[in-house]
């Protein structure tokens, strides 16, 4: 039996590769690792792609070594098996050339792991990343009002052009921060603080991530953004973290929501909200919340009817699981009316750039 | 019949259900571990399948959260624990004695032993389903998720213990077939006389005594934490241990899965490829070599933990120098290829299908040894794709490729050749099909272990394709399926050698006496079937002037297995306060230790009335 003629595999390997393109061209993606958006994240690339290049040659060399053995050396009337047991010299040259190919991805590898022992730079913007069992926290020492540290969750704000030094903790189990366009990942674990590799973003945009580390029930919906402004933007979302938001017109929507938010539905014994009574930091901080692009830590839309109904039901929306005791956000559908939520929705969806 | 010490008579026949339930005989265990494998492939193929219906369209709600946790994880437990590597024990049980002119292994009812823990920790695992505590902590189950903080149920308790209780037997089986082959191999075998896939089992079972009871100590300390508060693993200790112990037994764990596959590709391709292994003894020490150095990498599957500069550089080093002698071992089969008469039967394409997919696996495991690729592709599906090519193109392929060359000497019977090649080639597309979409999608950022995922994200195309794949891939095996049972029934009779192969396991009938050989051979070379002059073993169909008397199966094996793997329930009902666990620890207890001492005491050969034939 004759497996390929030389025709049939060049037609064969045609059509892989090409199927190879369309497939390639037609799936991209937010959180692709193809398309760096930092200095760190391109660095990575160009090692990702000379560590390809090298498992392609030695792929190359041993496939087309095979084909040519299976048709040359098929079994045929009259055609005899070489009795062979071995070749010392040979042995002695595919141990020592492959070694040569694997420098090729040892320097490399060796070069970047001493990066990552360098400081960070002077000016670098310092963040605390915390995980949670599902959603991130992130913590920004001394930009706080008075130099106390500014707090916010599952949106991360960042200048571009600035080295970001990250580092990561967890409250609970172990969880991983990863958003593939701007750093690899590193993983989060209580008891440890981890550095997460420098970047240094060089486009403004918002950048998607998702925890990596299988840590319960709700994972696949740990999700979180990462916005890179312009230094100006950023130090202005800074400065409105830090001050109150307006007071809401007197009846208007807004401020029934905040009454709810701040007394019937007791939100702030969970929820912070800057300049407020609000101070709770069980979950996710909630300043500014009207400017974010998600609700419920990176994985619905901002817009009145998703965060409506998570107000509602947290868990018609996130699998928690309440083995274990994890401290989430209770459901409400219960005990506020939809009038009450739709208010609360409107009050956070108010607190916005000033 | 003599009842002996043990309270039910002893049970002689050689037919019937009760002589598979105390067989001690080699053949018939690897028959038991090959159906056993074959039906926990099946379970874990469906947990795929659900999974890959699941993950086929965004936002899919076919299968939740909370089950899709569990499939995974039973997906992988199972297909590591209940079918590759109780398939690779189905393969040595059968052929090491015969490979290596023995009557059976050195100790047979310590082999029963192993099979019967394999069967209830596998039963008892799985049990947890009915009890809606199916494991969903992955299959390497990291603290803290597996404390009592973070999993409450008890699946957790039942994926510590249905492994303890297989590990057992694993361990059992590890030192059986060590002592089986330094001891009892045929006069004239030296340890370079041996067949490759001998040599690759007896590397196999020392990775098993070194690697496993690392895993024992790990799921002990697990258990402890839960059963009785201690703080192994937990907060205020350090959960990063965890990963530690698991992966110094993981990784050497990957080999332990894949060295026997590679054994049997070294013993296939020479026969079809006409001409003797090339290489044979820089094979057989790479194959050392691997295991040894796979006892110093384990931390490249931690190199996002944080371990610091020094300790992520040096495996990823040690990572990349594996890949050393797992080339040569590659090199050295193309050059058995080259030059020779080639045959295509089905073992023969399985066996080139596991040197293709497996050089795919290991080349993308060498690049997850860059340090700043893993960052992309650790808990991605990069990850799970490079696995699933070592995995299931590796071992798997290789296990195939066993099944269909061993098949005739186990049955004595044919399989179809052409429903062979039908399996191979559309198993061989599913499969490439669903794994490099799986590539794909890892490189453009799909992490694993998530139930679900948006449009937005870009991945619904590669999804949709990996599960069609998958489909493919289980449709091929309904092939080899039926395959099996028409072969089994109206299959073209074998005879002794219809491969016309080399080794010993040739040399007697198909299937082979109980006693396998009358006469035990001399062993002049490594080719002993091949060799014509050296060649001094005696016709297959030779009848034995007197019938060599064999050992008397035994009961004892599969109650101790039963009471040890009952005790373990127990200790799962118990909970620190429950009686019915208690009483029920208390009398398996009770009953293993009875069970040990009929074990020791009763007699090997039964006296009188020794069946002849099987």
């Amino acid at each position: 039996m004759v497996p390929f003629s030389k025709g049939r595999s060049t037609i064969l390997a045609s059509a892989l590769t090409a199927l190879l393109f369309l497939v390639l061209a037609a799936c991209t993606s937010p959180q692709s690792t193809f398309e760096p958006r930092s200095n760190e994240a391109e660095s990575v690339l160009t090692i990702y792609i000379v560590v390809i290049a090298a498992a392609s040659f030695v792929g190359a060399v041993v496939t087309i070594t095979m084909i040519i053995a299976l048709i040359r050396f098929r079994a045929r009337p009259g055609h005899k098996a070489r009795q062979i047991h071995g070749n010392s010299k040979l042995e002695i040259a595919w141990t020592i050339a492959p070694i040569f190919v694997l420098m090729t991805i040892a320097f490399p590898t060796i070069f970047w792991i001493v990066g990552t022992t360098r400081e960070p730079a002077p000016d670098a913007i310092e963040i605390k990343a915390t995980g949670h069992q599902w959603w991130f926290e992130f913590e920004y020492p001394g930009l706080g009002p008075n130099g106390t540290s500014l707090y916010t969750a599952n949106e991360l704000r960042v200048p571009v052009g600035r080295e970001i030094a990250i580092t990561l903790e967890s409250d609970d189990v172990i969880h991983s921060f990863w958003v593939p366009q701007l750093v690899g990942k590193t993983d989060m674990i209580p008891t440890r603080t981890n550095k997460l590799q420098l970047f240094t973003p060089n486009e403004i945009g918002e950048f998607w991530g998702q925890c990596a580390e299988f840590c319960g029930s709700a994972h696949a919906l740990m999700r979180f953004r990462v916005h890179v402004d312009s230094l100006g933007d950023f130090g202005r979302w800074v400065r409105s973290m830090n001050s109150a938001p307006a007071e809401p017109s007197p009846g208007s929507a807004e401020a029934r929501g905040q009454r709810v938010f701040q007394l019937t539905g007791a939100c702030g014994r969970c929820h912070s909200i800057t300049g407020t009574a609000s101070q709770g930091r069980i979950g996710p901080d909630l300043t500014l919340f009207g400017d974010r692009s998600t609700v419920g830590s990176g994985i619905l839309d901002n817009t009145d009817e998703n965060l409506r109904a998570w107000i509602r039901d947290v868990r018609s929306m996130k699998p928690i699981t309440d083995d274990g005791g994890v401290a989430f956000m209770p459901t409400f559908k219960d005990t506020l009316s939809d009038a009450q939520v739709a208010d609360v929705a409107a009050y956070l969806k108010s607190l916005i750039l000033q | 019949m003599a009842a002996n010490i043990g309270i039910l008579e002893r049970p002689l026949a050689p037919t019937g259900i009760w002589s598979w339930l105390t067989t001690i005989d080699h053949k018939r265990i690897g028959i038991l571990y090959a159906v056993t494998a074959s039906f926990f492939f099946l379970l874990g193929g469906i947990e795929a399948l659900l999974m890959r219906a699941q993950l086929a369209q965004a936002d899919s709600t076919i299968v939740g959260a909370e089950t899709f946790n569990a499939l995974f994880t039973m997906h992988g437990t199972t297909m590591v624990f209940m079918v590759i590597m109780p398939a690779g024990a189905a393969a040595f049980n059968y052929v090491i004695p015969l490979m290596i002119g023995a009557r059976d292994v050195a100790f047979p009812r310590l082999n029963a032993f192993s099979y019967w823990l394999y069967l209830f920790g596998a039963l008892l695992m799985n049990f947890s389903f009915f009890m809606n505590a199916f494991p969903d902590v992955g299959w390497f189950g990291y603290a803290p998720l597996t404390s009592n903080e973070y999993t409450l149920s008890s699946s957790t308790n039942y994926w510590v213990l249905g492994l303890l209780v297989m590990g057992t037997g694993t361990l059992a089986a590890g030192f059986n077939f060590v002592v089986t082959i330094l001891n009892l191999r045929a006069p004239g075998m030296t340890l370079l006389r041996m067949p490759v896939f001998v040599w690759m089992t007896l590397i196999t079972a020392f990775l098993i005594i070194f690697a496993f009871p690392v895993f024992t100590i790990a799921l002990v300390a697990l258990m402890f934490d839960r059963f009785f508060d201690f703080n192994f693993f937990r907060a205020g200790s350090d959960p990063v241990i965890w990963q530690h112990l698991f992966w110094v037994f993981g990784h050497p764990e990957v080999y332990i899965l894949i060295l026997p596959a590679m054994g049997i590709v070294s013993d296939v391709l020479p026969t079809f490829a006409r001409k003797p292994l090339f290489g044979y003894t820089t094979v057989v020490a790479a194959g050392a070599v691997i295991a040894f150095m796979g006892f110093g990498v384990w931390a490249h599957h931690m190199f996002t933990v944080g371990m610091g500069p020094w300790a992520t550089g040096a495996f990823a080093l040690t990572t990349m120098a594996i890949a050393v002698p797992t080339g040569v071992k590659v090199f050295n089969w193309m050059a058995t290829l080259w030059g020779g008469s080639l045959e295509f039967k089905t073992p023969m394409l399985f066996a080139i299908g596991f040197i293709m997919m497996f050089l795919i696996g290991g080349l993308s495991g060498l690049m997850h040894s860059a340090v700043p690729v893993d960052a992309q592709h650790q808990d991605s599906y990069f990850v799970v794709a490079h696995f699933h090519y070592t995995l299931f193109g590796g071992s798997m392929y290789g296990l195939l490729a066993g099944l269909y060359y061993w098949f005739p000497k186990v049955t004595g019977k044919m399989m179809d050749e052409r429903l062979g090649k039908v399996h191979f080639w559309v198993m061989s597309i599913g499969f490439n099909l669903t794994f490099i979409s799986q590539f794909i999608v890892g490189a453009t950022g799909m992490p694993r272990r998530i139930y679900t995922y948006t449009e937005a994200q870009g991945w619904e195309t590669l999804n949709l394709m990996a599960s069609f794949g998958a489909v493919i891939l289980g449709i091929s095996f309904l092939v080899l399926l039926v395959n099996l049972i028409r072969s089994v029934r109206n299959g073209e009779e074998a005879g002794a050698n219809p491969w016309n192969a080399a080794t010993l396991e040739w040399a007697i009938s198909s299937p082979p006496h109980h006693y396998n050989f009358g006469v035990v051979p001399t062993v002049h070379s490594l080719y002993p079937l091949w060799d014509e002059e050296a060649n001094a073993i005696a016709p297959p169909e030779e009848p034995a002037h007197e019938e060599p008397v064999m050992p008397s199966p035994s009961y004892w094996p599969l109650v101790l297995a039963f009471a040890i793997t009952m005790a373990a329930g127990g200790l799962i009902i118990w909970e620190g306060h429950n009686i019915a666990g208690l009483t029920v620890m208390s009398s398996m207890g009770l009953l293993g230790l009875r069970a040990i001492y009929g074990w020791s005491f009763e007699p090997a050969i039964v006296e009188e009335g020794v069946p002849a034939h099987h």
